[in-house]
């Protein structure tokens, strides 16, 4: 007995103030239970996440009303949770322990008046000890981290900074055809050369979004979501990788992630490989997170993923459509849940203009901390067994 | 904008006042780590003593912080000390990073509060 997401549930996504997170995280289950065409008694589990704006809280149940929950918890691995919540719940199902999981994820991190840097930035006036030094000389924000992981690449494999600007190009042409997309307004290479630098060698237009809202999925038993709303979801494989990179001599930090563990895990459930795979939904928190997450599930050689990028394959129209809702880098900032949404868009067959293709295997990508935290979920309209993906 | 002591790391600052670079180090197992790490990933000791590393390293990836105003970049790094853990810390003078570039670690004193830790070619 399989798994699948059986309901999407978006809120109003960026700038959006005045809700706290529960109030959004409610908001957000109430759609996706709606969606899905079943009512919040329905609901037997809950899976609550969150960002830096505040947690929801598992009181997030009692905010919904929701009696006599069978499971019910907080779940926090950064940005590798939104997969790791879906791959749960479909454990949960499998095993009887749960019928019908909502999760969900909220954050509220802007706030008015502020700038989207601001949000996540540690400059003070004051700083104290060995790592408020460090912050006084420029280690303030992850862009920091990042751009050293980006720079790592770029000195070991020629990877440039053009080749991460394909892929904010790409990824924006997507957005274009994105209603929800914050970022609609084409880019050229040109325009993220001269966008201004963050933390060189990233650029501007290398960073992600930030936004408020909150996203919710409900998964349910395959059996159950047939008979339901929306086209189902299945939920085929998924897998988790958390290298561990010491900070010393041999670190493979900006080099590798735990896609090379979570994406073999997960395939191999499936019962897929990488050839199999129609189109990618991959945690952009930063352009180089995408190179080096295509690169460790094996989409190309190691180094190469530059050159991938530059080929125009992860565009409209390329053979491996990738982030076509614009991701987190144009589309909207929900962490985990960016990727797992347009997931579901795209394998419901709901992508409207910018519906790729083929979507008979979906792969999903969660990033958490700087590259620390990996998680994967393999989705697909068809139910395993059901014979679609025979003979591919 | 000055740099306070936080009670934790003030050894590091007391080497940085001789300049010397203090990290820490197991005693235990002996495995060295950057000031701020609070336990052995290594052997499991929940406690790390303080040591004076040589003062070397090597480059392994750079960056540049901008500001929003405008005005210079800060120049920042991840470098490898001799002795093995990996610094994130602010660089000078590097006109041209590599991978594997030869570093030294360089104390400024500032008008207000504590020494800056900078690493310049060697």
């Amino acid at each position: 007995m399989g798994a699948a997401i059986a309901g999407l549930g978006m809120t109003e996504l960026g700038k959006v103030y005045g809700r706290s997170p529960r109030r959004l995280a409610a908001d957000a289950v109430r759609l996706a239970v709606t969606d899905a065409g079943l009512e919040l008694k329905d609901l037997d589990g809950l899976l609550v996440s969150h960002g830096l704006g505040g947690s929801p809280g598992i009181e997030l149940a009692q905010t919904l009303g929701l009696r006599d929950l069978r499971v019910l918890s907080l779940m926090h691995a950064f940005g590798a949770t939104a997969g790791a919540m879906v791959a749960h719940a479909a454990m949960l199902v499998q095993s009887g322990a749960a019928d019908t999981v909502a999760c969900v994820f909220a954050d509220a991190p802007l706030k008015p008046e502020q700038s989207s840097g601001a949000a996540y930035d540690r400059s003070a006036r004051e700083y104290y000890g060995y790592g408020g030094m460090t912050a006084s000389q420029g280690f303030r924000s992850v862009n920091a981290y990042y751009a050293l992981a980006a720079r790592r690449h770029m000195a070991r494999y020629g990877t440039t900074s053009e080749q991460l600007g394909a892929i904010a190009v790409s990824t924006r042409q997507w957005a274009t055809m994105n209603p929800l997309a914050q970022m609609r307004d084409p880019i050229t290479i040109e325009d993220h050369q001269n966008s201004r630098w963050v933390v060189e060698p990233l650029h501007l237009l290398d960073c992600c979004l930030v936004s408020n809202g909150a996203v919710a999925v409900v998964v349910t038993r395959a059996d159950r979501a047939a008979d339901l709303a929306q086209p189902p979801v299945h939920v085929l494989g998924w897998g988790q990788g958390h290298p561990g990179h010491a900070m010393e001599r041999g670190s493979g930090f900006g080099l590798t992630t735990g896609a090379a563990v979570s994406g073999p895990t997960a395939m191999k459930m499936a019962g897929i490989t990488v050839s199999d795979v129609d189109q990618c939904q991959i945690y952009d928190c930063y352009t180089i997170t995408t190179l080096l997450t295509l690169e460790d599930y094996g989409f190309c050689a190691k180094g190469e993923g530059g050159a991938l990028a530059a080929s125009g394959a992860l565009g409209p129209g390329g053979r491996l459509p990738t982030n076509t809702g614009g991701g987190q880098l144009s589309g909207y900032y929900m962490w985990g849940m960016t990727p797992v949404s347009e997931a579901v868009v795209q394998a419901r067959g709901q992508g409207g203009e910018r519906q790729a293709e083929r979507n008979e295997v979906v792969l999903v990508s969660g990033n958490g901390g700087i590259l620390d935290h990996h998680s994967t979920l393999i989705l697909s309209p068809t139910r395993p067994g059901a014979g679609a993906r025979a003979g591919r | 904008m000055a740099i306070r002591r936080d009670g934790r790391t003030d050894a590091f600052f007391d080497g940085a006042l001789r300049g010397e670079l203090v990290v820490r180090r197991c005693g235990e197992c002996g495995r060295w780590y950057a000031p701020d790490a609070t336990g052995c990933a290594g052997c499991g000791a929940q406690r790390l003593e303080w040591a004076a590393a040589e003062g070397t390293g090597t480059l392994v990836s750079w960056a540049a912080v901008h500001g929003r105003g405008g005005g210079p970049a800060s120049p920042i790094g991840l470098v490898e000390l001799a002795e093995g853990p990996w610094l994130h810390a602010a660089l000078a003078g590097v006109d041209a990073p590599a991978e594997g570039l030869a570093l030294r670690a360089r104390f400024t004193p500032q008008e207000e509060g504590e020494p800056l830790l900078e690493f310049v070619p060697a």
